[in-house]
């Protein structure tokens, strides 16, 4: 296996690309009694459209598809269920869809070769029927059903909505009620056997092992599978303009809910790796300085009792889209705005205060180390920066080059008004 | 991991677990008083006001800006209700010097001084605490009050519970009450603040790869060598009976897709070693994708997504918790039901036993592999005044058998039923 050592946290990356074309990634932790494994499919509710490998038609699904395979493939054969099986273990297993990603995941203490049979068992032996598919609407329609009454979901996707034209990034993970009710046993099917090819796949686990030992227990659960060629997937071209400036959404909170969203022009696709970690990390420290708790404008805000909390500051970026968002609890969201942009102008006139980026940058370098205390932490970063092409330990190095100089064309290039979205919910 | 735990005074304890498998340290002071309707707002808002600036770092920027330079020291704040008390919660993690690009200071012991600063000696102003401060911290605190009905299912839980312990301490909203909020001025809150600082218990947690003079430092601390010794004004959790009573039903209607249905059930224990059983209880009932509730409401009968149990053991209660169609009330509440008497009947298997040892003993075993739930479980037996270590912990689980929860199973009563429809 090849190793990658990172001197600032002292941790230990082992990785192998098998034959297969899975690859296997091992953070062990001595010491440490969790462990925890998850396995991932590059393949998330944005992949709607796309060519399966060696057919030439596109192949477009209802929204949701990623989603539902992800709750049906507990589903066995012989009529038990996964996830019963593996919490009948001990361990605590789950799995969760993103827009670019599902995973299968669990940690445990004892009985972790077991558990790992149990996973590796289920991800590679689907077992879709038209009853079984049935059934589970019902159980889905209730998550959409409780994520409709969540007013942090509704502002979410709502930010996207006006951003968004064509990109998937805006549609809901789990789909409607009305696009779940199209989803048969022979979609699952083609989206399993397009999406869930190993060479499409990524194991990430971490605890106390000897990596060479516990990269054979791997191999030894595999099942045969033959080569494929790439999955084209369709993305349409997005423009670079936003779709509406505001949406407003009513619903019943006791104080309103924002989200301001700024649409980034490129995603990963046209960037390089380490130009992309270098932007994600500068990104972080630029909205604390516009925003985060010792800001000027945050102080103000909250001296003023318009706004309730720090406000989370995200940039985030997928195959094709890249984006900001910033979503707080704020009694006059509209003040806010407008605040926000003036102090956009300000710091675009005045440059960038050194002491500030110097602090910040130390605060940030702290936040990546702090990833590095958990098992499920691990595991998880290094799995989503994979399917991003990113090795996790660069975010430590890079942040050494960043400067003050590339803030500034950043605050110039990204925080443009005419790509600045609202969006707000609140009560009637 | 090693623990270690001095009384410094008399109600006052410094507990340091020793442990290098952390990146971090986490230092964490515990105020615990008893909770009343008197004081819960003042608490409450004691807590968010100490936040704001202390003597010697007199803003919130500045306290920012201080955490930020430690390579982003993450100090926070919060407020629980444990058992019958309040507990005011204060948290510093710093990273371990051992992986700071460059060598500096002991952050840890930086973050310390600070901390006892922002908790011990806050900024006074005319002998009150800042009139502005005080004000705006009401302000806030009263959005978040108002703001308890956003979170539908929280909600609906913390409503549930406050219709079990109508006329009980217990049954107060933890953030306290917006018409409390008029009579509190900042000269008052100030004389509330000494006394509550003088009568409460203190613990203060240390997590972490620190010095083996870490006690000493903090002893020597002037913050701490100024507070005084006292008799620690708090509650120790006590088995509780309420048998005598009918079943509740409450029904309360907002704008929901959802309708939420919370049970609270008491468990009517005659001891402490029945608190383990009742783990094990909830564990097969309703406590893990194996359980009885998950299996039956929503494996089998799909009339949720959410449907779970928890245990509360230091009031000895569990809170069944779903989230349905409102016209299925009827046929989710009978469902519930169901699983209540089969627990009684003993309608489980060896096997499911065998399961809930298996994940309870999972979740003992990772306190030494995360920071805070290692304070947390601790902070737990300190209260308690007990002192079980997690192997004897462990033991305890492994011994339950299957007669000893039905046992405690047909000592569980419905009290309450409570329906949040639109």
């Amino acid at each position: 296996m090849q190793i990658i050592e990172n001197s600032k946290v002292k941790e230990k990356l082992y990785i192998e690309k098998l034959e297969n074309g899975l690859t296997v990634m091992i953070i062990p932790k001595p010491g440490m009694l969790k462990k925890y494994m998850i396995w991932g499919t590059n393949y998330g509710s944005n992949d709607n459209k796309f060519i399966v490998p060696g057919e030439e038609n596109i192949t477009e699904v209802p929204n949701g598809v990623a989603h539902f395979l992800e709750h049906k493939l507990f589903e066995q054969e012989d009529g038990t269920n996964s996830l019963d099986t593996l919490t009948a273990l001990g361990v605590n297993a789950n799995a969760y869809t993103t827009n670019d990603h599902t995973a299968y995941l669990f940690e445990c203490t004892d009985n972790f070769y077991e558990a790992m049979d149990e996973l590796m068992d289920y991800v590679q032996h689907p077992y879709f029927t038209d009853e079984n598919v049935e059934k589970e609407k019902g159980i889905i329609g209730q998550e959409i059903s409780m994520y409709d009454d969540s007013p942090e979901w509704r502002v979410y996707l709502n930010t996207l909505e006006a951003m968004y034209n064509k990109n998937p990034v805006k549609i809901d993970i789990t789909g409607t009620i009305d696009t779940i009710s199209k989803i048969d046993k022979e979609i699952l099917y083609k989206c399993y056997n397009t999406f869930y090819h190993p060479s499409n796949m990524a194991i990430v686990i971490s605890g106390d092992f000897k990596p060479e030992e516990l990269l054979e227990e791997v191999k030894k659960r595999l099942v045969p599978n033959k080569p494929v060629g790439k999955i084209k997937r369709i993305f349409e071209k997005e423009e670079e303009k936003i779709v509406k400036p505001e949406i407003v959404e009513k619903l019943d909170v006791s104080n309103p809910i924002f989200t301001i969203g700024i649409k980034d022009i490129k995603g990963e696709n046209d960037c390089d790796k380490k130009w992309i970690v270098k932007k994600q990390i500068s990104m972080e420290i630029l909205l604390n300085i516009i925003l985060g708790r010792s800001s000027s404008l945050y102080q103000k805000l909250y001296k003023n009792g318009v706004i309730l909390g720090t406000p989370s500051l995200d940039y985030e970026f997928g195959k094709d889209y890249a984006h900001v968002l910033i979503t707080g609890v704020c009694s006059e969201p509209r003040n806010l705005y407008e605040e926000f942009k003036k102090r956009i102008e300000e710091l675009k006139n005045n440059g960038i205060n050194k002491e500030d980026f110097e602090r910040l940058k130390k605060m940030i370098y702290g936040s990546y180390v702090k990833e590095y205390n958990d098992v499920q932490d691990i595991s998880r970063m290094f799995l989503s920066d994979y399917f991003k092409g990113i090795c996790s330990f660069d975010y430590l190095e890079e942040i050494e080059s960043i400067n003050v100089e590339y803030l500034e064309q950043l605050l110039k290039d990204v925080f443009k008004e005419e790509k600045m979205v609202i969006s707000i919910v609140e009560n009637e | 991991m090693e623990y270690n735990v001095k009384q410094i005074k008399k109600g006052i304890k410094i507990h340091v677990l020793n442990t290098d498998k952390f990146k971090t340290n986490l230092v964490a002071i515990f105020l615990t008083t008893k909770l009343n309707r008197e004081n819960v707002t003042k608490n409450a808002l004691i807590s968010m006001l100490l936040r704001r600036g202390s003597k010697n770092i007199t803003t919130q920027e500045e306290i920012s800006k201080k955490m930020e330079e430690l390579y982003g020291a993450s100090f926070d704040c919060g407020l629980d209700k444990t058992g019958d008390n309040q507990v005011l919660k204060f948290y510093i993690e710093t990273i371990n010097d051992g992986y700071l690009p460059k060598h500096s200071e002991n952050i840890l012991n930086v973050a310390l001084k600070y901390l006892f600063d922002i908790v011990f000696n806050p900024y006074i102003e005319n002998g009150g605490f800042k009139k502005e401060y005080v004000e705006q911290e009401k302000n806030t605190l009263e959005k978040r009050i108002n703001g308890k009905k956003d979170n539908k299912s929280i909600y609906a839980i913390n409503r549930c519970i406050e219709e079990m312990y109508k006329d009980n301490p217990y049954g107060l909203y933890r953030f306290g009450y917006v018409e409390d909020l008029d009579k509190i001025d900042e000269k008052g809150l100030y004389e509330y603040y000494k006394y509550l600082i003088n009568s409460c218990k203190i613990d203060i947690f240390i997590s972490g790869n620190c010095d083996k003079g870490i006690e000493k430092i903090i002893e020597a601390d002037n913050n701490i060598r100024n507070l005084k010794e006292r008799t620690a004004d708090f509650i120790v959790p006590n088995i509780e009976k309420e048998n005598n009573m009918e079943e509740k039903i409450v029904n309360e209607s907002m704008e929901v897709t959802q309708g939420k249905l919370v049970l609270g059930l008491n468990l009517n224990i005659d001891n402490n070693d029945e608190k383990y059983i009742a783990l094990m209880y909830n564990s097969i009932f309703g406590g893990s994708a194996n359980s009885k509730l998950f299996q039956n409401v929503r494996e089998k009968a799909h009339l949720a997504y959410v449907a779970s149990s928890n245990y509360y053991r230091f009031k000895n209660i569990v809170i069944v918790n779903s989230g349905i169609e409102i016209s299925n009330y009827e046929k989710a509440l009978e469902l519930i039901k169901k699983q209540i008497e089969e627990m009684k009947e003993g309608k489980f298997t060896e096997e499911e036993i065998e399961n809930g040892k298996k994940g309870i003993i999972a979740a003992i075993k990772t306190i030494s592999d995360e920071q805070d739930t290692g304070v947390t479980y601790y902070f737990g037996q300190e209260l308690s005044g007990t002192n079980v270590s997690e192997e004897e912990y462990i033991k305890k689980i492994e011994n339950i058998t299957k007669e000893d929860i039905i046992n405690v199973a047909n000592k569980v009563k419905i009290n309450t039923i409570y329906f949040l429809k639109n």
